[in-house]
């Protein structure tokens, strides 16, 4: 539990922003030096309002973004400096699953194929295998294996969440990065989802970045919670001493801010 | 009462048959208070508001019922004597900020507009004045600049409550607010919900809130009718709804949200089940 997988330090991210041909560019420090642990197996969260860096943060650790300073250690080594065949086996172990199922899911393809992309690019498996991998995978995310055939519209918004929940799940990652993978499904849905997450979570071994703004979702779920701020981290604590404890004021104005159904 | 619907039935036709989106509903809102409608995507809750507005659309059809507001039928009503009751009687708040404020007016032009609609006997500067006095009442600061600013220089939270301030403008009975707060951040959220408790206790106006965030259900109602496939399968005061659910569905409903410190960590959440028909439940209405 306590090996770490991640190690992220002093990691900046800025943004330039042209204003016009004459005028200095303005600069937006999205993520602004910040650092911190990912511990093998555990559900690490950030949380913080929009704008406030979480998704630059999951963007840089997948490495679709380029940090401005900084490093990201991974298992010891440094993913910024990554190339050839040692990012595509980083590319295998660290896997996303987005926040709208309606529009994160090719809409031409058929569901089948759709979790089988990740297979028939990254392994020398042949179709037949793919098939089984696939079917297995729909197993696993509680699918019925029927709708292989079928066409993403065809589903409500939870199954689409699961079909890009086993699309994750194909390449045996160890890590993944959980961007609001509940926030655009209604309350029944999300509980269906949530349950599903800490299924596979137990089943594979799996380590979830998990980003969100729900802060009863992320009680209920984290192991350890980073709240951000403008960039900055302000809080970084184990959940319980998060909800039981918190320090800084904006942690405390964003915990009074949960609308809960308990007084 | 304020406002009552009887027996409202809003059908969409279309040639795969038809969909009884709102399937005989009744229930009725108090003067001053607040009425919540909570219910999953596609249990009917915003086509019940939009028949209210009567803002459906082909291919929907108001197929029966009475939606009387203050003893006037407002299924009745010409289309004339309904565009006066829109904005000056009833108001609607939208869910998406970003998309329901014009873009190419400035804020305070949109807000004039429905005070030159329906207050006909202010002249311009009065008006200026009032578009000023409802900016300031929503918490936007400077309102005297803020009026010439285009929405795309807003925040989330400021263009909510631009459109709250629209809506607040011509001092409506009632206000219905179709998830007013979704699409904002929670510390955002919170201000929203207290600027309108606010705006209620001042004013004394009547709100429908539609929403499917029970948290938020729990802040803010008086009364909750819980919606489920076009029909009300619960309704009751919100302390009764919270502390003695009765419905199966709606306590499938509460249970499948954590609750900070009373949900067992990581435990697996009920869920509403989908193979249950929920309405072969007797309905609890209380």
């Amino acid at each position: 539990m306590s090996e770490i997988i991640y190690e992220i330090k002093d990691l900046k991210k800025y943004y330039e922003i042209n204003l016009g041909l004459f005028k200095k560019p303005k600069i937006i420090k999205a993520v602004n030096g910040i650092s911190f642990n990912v511990k093998k197996g555990e559900i690490l969260s950030l949380v913080g309002e929009s704008g406030c860096g979480k998704s630059t943060t999951a963007k840089l650790i997948l490495k679709i973004e380029e940090p401005t300073g900084g490093e990201i250690l991974f298992e010891g080594k440094d993913i910024t400096k990554f190339k050839g065949h040692e990012l595509e086996e980083y590319r295998k172990k660290v896997q996303i699953i987005f926040q709208y199922p309606y529009s994160s899911l090719n809409p031409r393809w058929k569901v089948g194929k759709i979790i089988g992309e990740p297979l028939k690019l990254n392994t020398n498996m042949s179709k037949k295998e793919i098939k089984e991998r696939v079917l297995y995978l729909m197993e696993k995310v509680g699918m019925h294996p029927d709708w292989y055939e079928r066409y993403p519209h065809q589903f409500s918004g939870g199954q689409r969440q699961r079909i890009g929940i086993a699309r994750a799940l194909a390449l045996n990652p160890e890590i993944i990065v959980c961007d609001e993978p509940v926030s655009a499904l209604d309350v029944s849905i999300q509980a269906q989802v949530l349950n599903l997450l800490l299924d596979l979570q137990e089943e594979f071994n799996l380590t979830y970045i998990f980003i969100s703004h729900d802060l009863s979702v992320v009680e209920h779920i984290s192991d350890r919670i980073v709240v951000m701020y403008f960039g900055d981290i302000v809080e970084l604590k184990s959940v319980d001493n998060l909800f039981t404890n918190p320090e800084a004021d904006y942690t405390k104005k964003l915990l009074s801010a949960i609308p809960t159904i308990k007084d | 009462m304020l406002l009552s619907v009887k027996n409202l039935k809003t059908y969409f036709y279309s040639d795969a048959g038809v969909n009884k989106a709102v399937d005989d509903v009744s229930f009725d809102i108090p003067r001053g208070k607040t009425v919540c409608i909570v219910g999953e995507s596609g249990s009917g809750k915003s086509i019940t508001s939009l028949s209210i507005m009567r803002l459906i659309d082909h291919p929907g059809e108001i197929e029966s019922g009475e939606i009387i507001f203050e003893d006037r039928n407002l299924l009745k009503l010409s289309d004339a004597q309904m565009r006066k009751v829109r904005g000056k009687d009833i108001s609607m708040i939208f869910q998406e900020p970003m998309t329901s404020l014009n873009p190419s007016y400035t804020v305070g032009y949109q807000i004039d507009e429905a005070l030159r609609l329906h207050q006909k006997q202010l002249n311009k500067k009065q008006r200026f004045e009032k578009v000023v006095e409802s900016l300031e009442l929503v918490g936007i600061h400077n309102p005297r600049e803020k009026y010439g600013e285009y929405p795309f220089k807003l925040s989330g939270g400021q263009r909510q409550r631009v459109m709250i301030a629209i809506a607040m403008a011509c001092e409506p009975k009632m206000l219905i607010a179709d998830e007013p707060t979704t699409a904002l951040d929670v510390t955002i959220q919170a201000q929203v919900l207290d600027l309108m408790k606010d705006l209620q206790e001042k004013k004394g106006t009547s709100i429908l809130f539609i929403t499917h965030d029970l948290g938020v259900v729990y802040q803010i109602a008086d009364e909750v009718v819980v919606m489920y496939k076009g029909n009300i399968v619960e309704k009751a005061s919100a302390e009764e709804i919270f502390k003695d659910p009765r419905h199966p569905y709606t306590k499938a409903l509460l249970h499948s949200i954590p609750i900070p410190g009373v949900t067992p960590r990581k435990s697996r959440l009920d869920t509403v089940d989908e193979n249950v028909d929920y309405l072969s439940f007797p309905k609890e209405i209380r």
